[in-house]
Order: structure tokens, then sequence, then C-alpha cells
């Protein structure tokens, strides 16, 4: 007998040994109780259930030996879902993954329905596990209008968990700005970024082959809904590709490899596919990035940045000949990379790269009305596996991105994230320092961080400077966006500094003045 | 929402010029004061003349330096 449960995966193997009968053909024996549980997000007691039966009748009593043992429960994906789940259904999803550079930006175009009886007021997506941790940033907007006149309504995206999920999907749910009515259709607009998902193969490269790269997803798109017509693009850098899973009907053109189009796919319907082709664009990864925003009421803001730097490609094997290198650029190294470049605000002044051993000098900066490039190399071309570690400073004049808020409480308004362009930052730290005699400091951002406080002593410090400290990893360039940091701070204050330099100018003239008037003769005159 | 920036108290683009005057000031009045101990005798002394003229000193030389460190890029 089976017994299907709503519960994770669940196998057990039973037998049992039972009394030797003239009737039975051959002994079974007692094997171990096997129980796989597979890990869910959110253990439901209820949905776990263990079923299994044996029923032996004595042939000697009924006349008929009837045996039902080992059970074997396998309890496989949950198609029942739930109830929210069946009002909506994707009338047609189109999805267009870009694999140019080692950021994977997928775009997915989902016309969803209301299929049920009452209003809906979200819906969910779901990704693969393998996806989930290395997902950077997932954004959607409703799409209203036609053609020319579309216009686009963010709409907040939410990580979320469900109870007795399926197969470890992870999900996201992303809330309509309206509760969509019955019978009605919305165009929604999702851009999720992955990161850490090209993986190198071969793992090892030498200085003059090219770099190919596995990207591995489905043909399918994942999701708790029904979805009745889709289509995938995969967008490639060029047009070499070695091998694409073929899921029918599934064609290559040029640069671009087109799965679908699917109909009518249940949820939660996935077929993995591996797309193996050659992509040279720089594998910049920043592993660790510490950048210091240290405000002074003076006048400036100084922005300090410790970069780590690694090309997170196929390793370089072999030797490093800086003769190919530098004769046959286009063969040799065509996955390394020499020149970086961050944006800067526009009016910076005093910018500084440099690391342990000094200056570098391989640098060129211009500056603009809308923002500032640096152009920068490290000392040496990084290939597969290769790290640099650096540091850029600058200073912007204060009244840029210091302000006063209307409730007297002043804000600095500054941009997150790491100014490299496509680089991906595997662990981001932002230290604001506060000047002395601030209080109540406390950081707004669109999305989630760990912050901290801590304390740094600094130049004429008594007490020490508060420092906010927000910490977030997988950062990508689209987290680039404005945050704020709240805090109150009396004018006074300012004057602690000029008062403790004019005090110990006073100090030298009280000690002048003493000496002057002590009078040590021994003998009186 | 009132986006009121917020700027130094001084002009940024007048800290050079002002570190000079007032270092020059206070290096002036500091002169006056070892002048005043120097030819001064011991029964001519006023207290309160020394204390004033090293209170002045003390201010303009503070506040000089404090800008002579804000024009060479120490933003304290």
């Amino acid at each position: 007998m089976r017994m299907a449960a709503k519960c994770p995966l669940l196998i057990i193997i039973n037998g049992l040994r039972v009394k030797e009968s003239p009737m039975l053909s051959q002994p079974f024996k007692l094997r171990k109780v096997f129980l796989l549980h597979v890990n869910s997000p959110a253990d439901d007691p209820s949905s776990v259930g263990i079923y299994f039966f044996r029923i032996a009748i004595s042939l000697d009593e009924m006349g008929a030996r009837i045996w039902i043992f080992s059970v074997v429960v396998a309890v496989f994906l949950s198609l029942s879902g739930f109830s929210s789940a069946q009002d909506l259904q994707i009338v047609n999803a189109e999805r267009r993954i870009d694999v140019s550079s080692h950021i994977v930006k997928a775009f997915l175009t989902l016309k969803v329905e209301n299929i049920g009886k009452s209003p809906v007021a979200e819906m969910l997506l779901a990704f693969p596990p393998t996806q989930i941790k290395n997902l950077a940033m997932v954004q959607a907007l409703a799409i209203t209008g036609k053609k020319k006149k579309k216009t686009y309504l963010p709409l907040d995206v939410k990580p979320t968990e469900l109870s007795g999920p399926p197969n470890d999907a992870g999900h996201f749910s992303i809330s309509f700005a309206s509760p969509l009515g019955p019978g009605e259709t919305v165009t929604l607009e999702v851009l999720y970024i992955l990161t850490h998902s090209l993986e190198p193969f071969p793992m090892e490269i030498a200085q003059s082959e090219s770099q190919l790269v596995y990207y591995r997803d489905s043909a399918v798109i994942l999701s708790p809904y029904h979805i009745k017509q889709q289509t995938t693009f995969f967008k490639t850098p060029s047009t070499r590709v070695e091998s694409f899973t073929s899921v029918e009907p599934a064609n290559r053109a040029g640069k671009e490899i087109k799965y679908g189009p699917y109909e009518d796919r249940a949820p939660y319907s996935y077929t993995p596919v591996i797309v193996h082709f050659e992509n040279n664009s720089p594998f910049a990864v920043v592993e660790e990035l510490v950048r210091e925003i240290e405000i002074s009421h003076w006048g400036s803001l100084q922005i300090t940045e410790n970069y780590k730097l690694t090309h997170g490609g196929a390793r370089h094997k072999g030797v490093f000949s800086r003769v190919d290198y530098q004769s046959k650029r286009s063969i040799s190294g065509a996955s390394s990379f020499i020149g970086l470049l961050a944006v800067l605000p526009p009016r910076v002044n005093s910018v500084y790269y440099r690391d342990e051993i000094g200056n570098i000098s391989t640098s060129h900066l211009r500056t603009g009305f809308r923002k500032s490039e640096l152009e920068f190399e490290p000392r040496y071309p990084l290939f597969g596996g290769w790290r640099a570690t650096f540091i850029i400073g600058y200073r912007v004049p204060l009244e840029d991105y210091l302000f006063e808020a209307s409730d007297g409480r002043r804000y600095l308004n500054f941009t997150f994230g790491c100014p490299l362009v496509e680089t991906v930052v595997n662990k981001l730290t932002v230290k604001v320092v506060l000047p002395e005699g601030s209080k109540d400091p406390s950081a707004v951002l669109p999305f989630t961080v760990n912050q901290d406080l801590q304390v740094k002593y600094s130049y004429l410090d008594i007490v020490g400077r508060t420092v906010v400290v927000l910490q977030k990893d997988n950062v990508v360039p689209t987290h680039n966006v404005p945050f704020q940091v709240y805090y109150t701070f009396k004018p006074i204050y300012m004057l602690a500094e000029p008062f403790m330099l004019v005090s110990a100018f006073f100090f030298v003239f009280v000690a002048s003045l003493a000496y002057v008037h002590i009078d040590l003769n021994i003998a009186k005159k | 929402m009132a986006a009121k920036p917020i700027a130094s108290p001084i002009p940024v683009a007048m800290y050079p010029t002002l570190s000079v005057f007032t270092l020059a000031i206070g290096l002036v009045i500091t002169a006056i004061f070892f002048i005043y101990e120097a030819t001064s005798s011991r029964k001519n002394r006023s207290l309160a003349k020394e204390l004033a003229t090293a209170v002045v000193a003390s201010v303009f030389l503070g506040f000089g330096s404090l800008f002579l460190l804000l024009a060479s890029g120490v933003y304290v």
C-alpha cells in the first residue's frame, strides 16, 4: 500500500520476517529501516508522515495469506500545491538570460492571470536551491500601457519561506500595486542577477587558451504556477558555443540560443540544461572591500577604499610569458585583464591609488560634471587565480552629500556599493565615520545589510568618533544606489577641536609665566 | 523633503588665507608677551596684563593652527 502525503521527500525501506508458513514461498529477512529526510527550509511537523503498514493474515486463520509489506513510501513533489498558488496562472513567460559577462542578468517578462475567484495581492517567484545562494538582487516592475507609452512601476520583492516547499526551492514574493481581481491579467518584468554562476571548464587554462565556461539552468522556468507558454533565450558573448543541452525545440543562431516555445508546463517543472561557451570578459571579483567614509564638518568627506581583487575565472597554469603577452596580445591572455575603471563622484579631488609598496602611477583620472572616471591598472595583469591588493582614496566636498532633514537631524546621502564597473564584491563593508559629538546614528538602505557600531580615534579626538558599519555580501553594480545615515549634532561641538588647540598653546604660555615668576634664590635680597 | 545642504561654517577656499593671518597676529601677540616678560622687572610686572596677553595669543595661535591643519588637507 502506498501512502502519499504532503511532506518532504521520505523514503522508507522496510522488511520483516514473519513466521514460516507452509504457503509461504520465500522467507523475508528483516532489513534496516531507512529514513531519508531531505532538509526543507521550513519544517512543518504536521506534514512529516511516516506511513507503513504490514498486514499479515495467517493462512490458517483465513485460508489466504495476504502479504503486504515493504511499504516503500516515496513521497514526491507535492503537486497539490497551496490554495492560493493555484489562483494564478502565467499565460506567457519570456526569459532572456544575458551571460556575456560574469555577472548573469536574467530578465523575465511574465503575463500573469488570475483564474481564481478572489483578488490576489501577491505572487511567488521560485528559484532552484543552487541559484538561491548566488542571487544578488531581484527586482520587479509592473508594466502598464502599450508599446511607446509603457510606464514602469517598481514593486516590493521580499524573500519568503513557504511551509513544506518542495525540493528546497527558494521563494520571493512580489506584492502587486493593487490586488489582481479575478479574470484580470498583469504584465510584470522581473530582473534577477546571479553571481559566481559561470563555472570555468576546463578549470585551468594556459596563457594562450581561451576561457570556456559552463552555465547551468533550466530550459523551463521554475515557477509555483502553471505556465501556458514560455520561451527562454540565452545571449552569449561570442559565437563560439561548444555545446548546449538540447531540449526540443532548441536552436542556436549566432550569439543567441533559444529554448522553446514550450506549452503547458506544470508548476515546479524543471529540465536542467548546460550551456558550454566561450567567455573572455574580465572576471573581476573583489574578495573584500572596505570603504571608509569620514565626515568632517569643516568641509569635506574623505573616502578610503581597500580592495582585494582577484580574477575569478579559469585558473592559470603553466608559465607566464611576458614576451608572448605583449607581442600577441589578442591571443595571449585572452581572458586576463589589466585595465579597470572606477566611477567616482563628480567634484572629486586628491585622488590617490597606492598599495603597500607605495604609489601606483598607472592611472588616469578624468573629472567631469556628472561623474569622474579613474582608469587604473594593477602592477601586473591578472590571470585566473591571481590577486592584487590596493587602496584608492579620494575627497569630495561636504555640501554635495550632507544635508539637514526637516526634523533637524543631519544625514549623509552617499552611494552604497563598489565604484568599479562590472565587478562582483564578495564581502563589502561600508564604514561611515561620524564626527565627534554625533548622537543617535541610524542608517536607511533600500536593501538589507548587517549594521553595527564601532568607535574610531582620529585627529584631535577625546571620546572617539562613532562609526556606523554596514556589511553586505554578494554585491553587484546594481547595488550602487544612494543610502542615508542620520545623526544629530549640535554645531557648538565643532568648537571642541579649536578649544583643544587653544588650551594647548595657553598651557605653554602659563608654563613660561610660571618659570618667570618662580623665585629660586636661596638668599633673600 | 527639505534637503538643505550643510557646508562648513567658514568657506573652504578661505582656509589658507585665514590661517596665514591668524597665525601672523598670534605670533605678533606672542612676541609682545615675551618682550613684556623680558623688559619688565619683578616689581613692575602685572599678572593681569600677562594673562590677558597669553589668552589672546593662544586663541589666535590655536585657531591659526586649526586653519593650517585644514588648509593642508588634514580635515580634523
